[in-house]
């Protein structure tokens, strides 16, 4: 686009466009709808009054997008971000129908199970304490912390109902193999019920 | 209808795929044909219909006994075969001279239809016009003019009009190339006018633009007409079943964020937000609490626990002092 400053010696040529009604666009069309009467004075010349309304109308469309739009430049050419598409038109065919949920996917809504996200499907967690990366399971996991405390505060009520013939060391070792027991059972427990209903929940 | 294939091969499920109701669709073909009787003027108009509209354009050239508005089976038949929801048919009678029909299908069944008589006076070809054309395929840009476009009731001139912008819309872009806005269709009535019998004809025509430097930052528009130049009289109507349309406008449930309502942001960027109460209790309202005004002084009898109370605020204090 030129610049201003060198030009402005020479008459303007005058780009705004008046009208007692304004247009209306739709820009994600290039649709311009210009609602003043069409004036057409005679039969002879309505080439030339088709023409001017024509070229006033696209003045004023080229006018709102180069307003309006973001602009940017490319290697390719300068771009013109368009907005979406005002105009209601009719589609050619019908909606597809939403996709039925899977067995999975009602069990799953129903008992609230979120699928993992990428942070927790991570082995390794940071460590707040050492400022470290652990990982969550295995060797030096973050599942065996506490286990190799050399000394740890007695709980009383735990003391009391202490099972006859253990003792307080291997407590936390104890208790993690009992959960991944529980777990187990569980698993089996949830397999057997999915065999006797035949895959259905 | 056509036969439901079901596929057995990777190629025919693609094309399967291909053809299948899509939430964003793919954008529609136009299908040309022509009646057993099609004057010269209305293939010419076709054409030049069918280059304005490449590459999302398909021409049959073969005689086609269907009258769209008797019985648009065959029209059917034709979108459902192409795949094309939208349909120029070309014909010509001595009582319809130079009619284009144009077809909307939704679903393959026909959705709206109008029949356009052509002037042959005034129909020029695009080929007429000897200057330098715009390359195939580029989006046109679109102007309504005129008064009939913008009735709010739906009559043959929105059906125009929406027909029009479906058929120049082309292949949906959300960026287009600066150099690419080369010309505009422009699609024109006049008024009608009180004591004239027949509807104010439609004036299409197409321009090239050309810019010049205006010395200020937009540029100075200019036209040129490139071709076709067709002006055509209303015909017959057909228009499209209120429940028809209804489900073809429906849209598919964006991902995005609708906007919530009674939450906005005034200029300073500080969030407004407007909360609907419910009715306020004013029996509930807690007023200045004041002996007199006590609930249980109502009843007379129960005077001797108020006091008590008073007494009990006070007892401890004492008691710290005895104390």
């Amino acid at each position: 686009m030129a610049d201003p400053a060198p030009d402005s010696k020479i008459s303007k040529l005058p780009v705004q466009v008046t009208k007692p009604t304004p247009y209306t666009f739709d820009l994600g069309l290039l649709l311009a709808s210009d609602p003043n009467p069409l004036i057409l004075s005679s039969t002879t010349n309505l080439e030339t009054d088709l023409a001017s309304t024509a070229r006033d109308g696209a003045q004023a469309l080229l006018n709102q997008l180069l307003s309006t739009c973001p602009i940017t430049s490319t290697p390719s050419g300068v771009l013109l971000s368009l907005p979406s598409i005002q105009t209601k038109l009719p589609r050619e065919k019908p909606l597809p129908p939403q996709k039925e949920m899977t067995t999975w996917e009602k069990f799953a809504a129903k008992k609230g199970i979120k699928s993992k996200t990428k942070e927790e499907r991570k082995k390794m967690v940071y460590d707040e304490a050492t400022g470290e990366w652990v990982p969550k399971w295995g060797y030096k996991g973050k599942n065996k912390e506490g286990e190799g405390d050399w000394i740890v505060e007695v709980d009383e009520r735990k003391e009391r109902e202490r099972k006859e013939g253990t003792e307080r060391q291997g407590d936390g070792r104890r208790e993690r193999k009992e959960r991944v027991r529980r777990n187990e059972r569980l698993q089996r427990a949830n397999e057997r019920k999915g065999r006797k209903n035949g895959g259905k929940f | 209808m056509l036969r439901q294939i079901k596929p057995r091969n990777a190629r025919s499920k693609r094309a399967q795929d291909k053809k299948a109701p899509k939430s964003t669709e793919n954008p529609k073909t136009a299908l040309f044909l022509r009646g057993t009787t099609c004057s010269q003027i209305v293939q010419d108009a076709l054409t030049d219909l069918y280059q304005l509209r490449i590459p999302l354009a398909k021409k049959f050239t073969k005689k086609n006994a269907i009258h769209p508005f008797e019985d648009a089976a065959s029209l059917e038949f034709f979108s459902e075969k192409n795949d094309a929801s939208i349909l120029v048919f070309g014909s010509s009678s001595k009582k319809r001279p130079h009619a284009i029909t144009l077809v909307r299908t939704f679903a393959y069944k026909v959705l709206d239809m109008i029949e356009l008589y052509l002037d042959p006076e005034s129909f020029r070809k695009l080929s007429q016009f000897k200057n330098k054309k715009c390359a195939v395929g580029l989006k046109p840009m679109l102007l309504f003019a005129g008064t009939p476009f913008e009735n709010p009731v739906g009559d043959e001139y929105t059906i125009v009009k929406s027909f029009f912008t479906d058929f120049f819309k082309g292949e949906p872009a959300d960026k287009v190339d600066v150099e690419g806005l080369q010309y505009i269709v422009s699609i024109s009535a006049r008024d009608s006018v009180d004591g004239e019998e027949s509807k104010p004809s439609v004036h299409l025509r197409v321009y090239l633009i050309r810019t010049k430097r205006s010395g200020q930052k937009l540029p100075r528009v200019e036209v040129e007409e490139m071709g076709p130049r067709m002006d055509f009289r209303m015909g017959r109507v057909k228009e499209a079943d209120e429940d028809t349309m209804k489900e073809a406008l429906k849209r598919a449930k964006t991902s995005q964020e609708r906007p919530k309502k009674n939450i906005s942001t005034d200029i300073v960027g500080d969030k407004i937000g407007r909360i609907h109460l419910g009715k306020q209790d004013l029996k509930e309202l807690q007023t200045r609490k004041m002996k007199g005004l006590k609930r249980s002084r109502d009843v007379a009898d129960e005077e001797d626990e108020d006091e008590e109370d008073v007494v009990s605020d006070e007892e401890p204090g004492k008691k710290l002092r005895k104390a």
